[in-house]
């Protein structure tokens, strides 16, 4: 059943709008490290609408706001998708060949043996490692998704016509999941847009995606979750969450939050380390300021560029703080970071830094 | 005298594998019903003296209920499971009568009907105190094989028909409360746009109006109509056209 378009949105606009959308990411993405950069940066990090009258107003808004806001800001605060931020991440996520491509649970074969040369050995391993890589894509960290609360039309003729809504799904093939239209007939005659519950729930009734389940299973409450967090299984639980969740809903975001808190309250870092969720947790933990956990946990495992590298990242991330602002002045790298950040910004700053001198102090036994 | 005789011989040969028959089963319901540890008995002569555990207040005249059916998993660390199976699962020494080589390749329907369990009954049904629970993992997890993950063939394991969809549905459950492993497939983020920009899930921008002079198609404007075909439109629709045009 195909469904056509309501005539009070034609088409030339759309188009018209998604394509000033574009050209505008664009230049802008290719302009240079200016005020405007950062300022529509952070502004096409909310959603934008479509209607050019309407961006333009909050284009003036946002210039307004940031005016005053200019004395605080002294540099661009670091997101998600920065490509800085990406290689940080993946970096201190580490590439452990052996857990990531450990035995799944799937139909076996018999095992292939092959006699290879060192060369083909070195080529083996290279495609592997680039497999990996494929697999510890990191899922997206997006802001949460405003609710729709949008009436196409008001009929009160139909009102009490039946006691039960009515969906209407468009079900063509080819039509993104994020643009399909499902609109609802309430019973007293509205016609409205189907909000984002409604919109996952039919979507996976007519276009399945396998592992997800209509209603969300029982896992994902608190006795459960509390549960399998004491069966140290957090990965299986991430894994579950991102099947059955869009990354840009609440459901998501608020599971992805509940496993990263039991992980830095019990210190169970390394259960994620070399999966595709490490980048996530350390993420939530700079963003909350509280990478002391973690930092400790590297040093214990004698990460030292790991821990050089999260504490780049939380100056990254948090310009104007103390250790950031003192690191710039100071030009510093590598273990003189972690000294600054021990000393302005910690509260374990004691075994930072005594971690910090074991080190060099090996080092130089070492070098001799 | 010689032909009462006989008749007391028939009707004997006749009744005689009957009450056989009847005896063995009833023998074998009495084995099933006393296998499991039930105080009824002891309950009812201990009636006027209160008995302290509360597992005793499940006991029903009509229904046999075990011990552990509100904690079934406390059998699999009990003295007498440990006992009867080992460290084996539960169905490794069971053996299915059929005849020929190859078994048929569906279990029986069930073990029991009503009152009655059949011969040689299922790994499942011929124990009382196994409960098919999804809190039962140690339990669901003798059916599933550890290297696949597969729910084992009832062929293989020897359940009946009817326990082996209870099986089914307490492994799913048990899977989707994640006290089972579940294998999911990996998820692959990199096709999908997440903007949310689309007049589908964003508000309904407001309807295009025209400003003067602007035409709805930009093209209306530069095609010009051919003269000799207007003036013949003209004069056929002369009576209907308005006065100024």
């Amino acid at each position: 059943m195909l469904f056509t378009t309501s005539p009070s949105i034609p088409c030339g606009s759309l188009k018209g709008g998604s394509s000033i959308h574009r050209r505008s990411d664009i230049i802008y993405s290719m302009a240079a490290f200016s005020f405007t950069r950062c300022l529509v940066r952070s502004y096409f990090c909310v959603k934008c609408v479509d209607h050019v009258q309407t961006r333009l107003q909050t284009t003036t808004r946002m210039l307004c706001v940031s005016a005053s806001r200019s004395s605080f800001v002294d540099a661009p605060k670091a997101q998600f998708t920065d490509t800085e931020v990406q290689d940080i991440l993946s970096k201190i996520t580490g590439l452990d060949l052996k857990k990531v491509f450990r035995p799944i649970r799937q139909q076996l074969t018999p095992p292939k043996y092959k006699l290879m040369t060192d060369t083909e050995l070195e080529e083996a391993v290279r495609k592997a490692e680039e497999q990996a890589k494929h697999l510890l894509k990191m899922p997206p960290v997006l802001p949460e998704r405003k609710p729709i609360n949008d009436v196409l039309y008001e009929d009160q003729m139909l009102e009490g016509m039946d006691t039960a809504k009515y969906v209407f799904t468009d079900i063509n093939f080819n039509v993104p999941h994020r643009e399909r239209f499902i609109v609802v007939r309430e019973p007293s005659g509205t016609l409205r847009k189907a909000t984002w519950n409604e919109r996952d729930r039919l979507i996976q009734v007519y276009f399945p995606k396998e592992g997800r389940k209509i209603t969300p299973p029982p896992i994902f409450k608190e006795e459960n979750l509390r549960v399998v967090f004491e069966q140290d299984r957090h990965e299986d639980v991430l894994n579950q969450c991102i099947v059955q969740f869009e990354p840009d809903s609440a459901e998501f975001k608020n599971v992805l939050m509940l496993t990263y808190e039991d992980i830095e309250k019990h210190g169970k870092y390394d259960l994620l380390r070399s999966t595709r969720f490490f980048g996530g947790l350390t993420w939530h933990l700079v963003n909350g300021r509280r990478i002391d956990g973690l930092l400790v946990d590297m040093l214990q495992r004698d990460l030292m560029q790991d821990a050089v590298r999260l504490v780049r990242l939380f100056n990254l991330v948090h310009p104007q703080s103390e250790s950031a602002q003192q690191a710039q002045t100071q030009q510093a790298a590598d273990l003189d970071l972690l000294k600054i950040y021990a000393q302005y910004e910690s509260n374990r700053a004691g075994f930072i830094e005594l971690a910090v001198q074991t080190h060099e102090q090996t080092k130089a036994l070492s070098s001799f | 005298m010689a032909a009462s005789l006989q008749r007391i011989g028939i009707v004997i040969c006749r009744t005689f594998p009957v009450i056989l028959q009847r005896n063995i089963q009833a023998q074998r319901i009495r084995d099933w019903k006393t296998s499991a540890p039930v105080l009824r008995l002891n309950f009812r002569a201990l009636s006027s003296s209160s008995s302290s555990s509360s597992s005793a207040d499940d006991t029903d005249s009509t229904e046999v209920l075990s011990r552990y059916s509100d904690r079934p998993w406390e059998y699999l660390e009990s003295e007498e499971y440990i006992e009867r199976y080992g460290s084996k699962p539960v169905w490794s020494n069971y053996r299915r009568n059929h005849k020929g080589g190859v078994p048929p390749q569906k279990t029986r329907k069930t073990c029991i009907r009503g009152d009655k369990i059949c011969g040689n009954p299922c790994p499942i049904c011929r124990d009382p105190n196994i409960i098919v629970h999804y809190k039962n993992v140690n339990l669901l997890q003798q059916f599933i094989s550890p290297q696949t993950g597969i729910v084992h063939d009832p062929i293989r394991t020897g359940v009946c028909m009817k326990q082996q969809k209870l099986l089914n549905k307490a492994i799913e459950t048990a899977r989707d409360c994640g006290l089972l492993f579940a294998q999911l497939p990996h998820v692959d983020y990199s096709k999908e746009d997440y903007s949310n920009t689309h007049g589908a899930v964003a508000p309904t921008p407001a309807p295009f109006s025209l400003s003067s002079g602007e035409l709805w198609y930009p093209w209306y404007g530069s095609i010009k109509p051919d003269e000799r075909e207007l003036a013949r439109v003209k004069r056929i629709y002369k009576d209907y056209l308005k006065p100024d045009v």
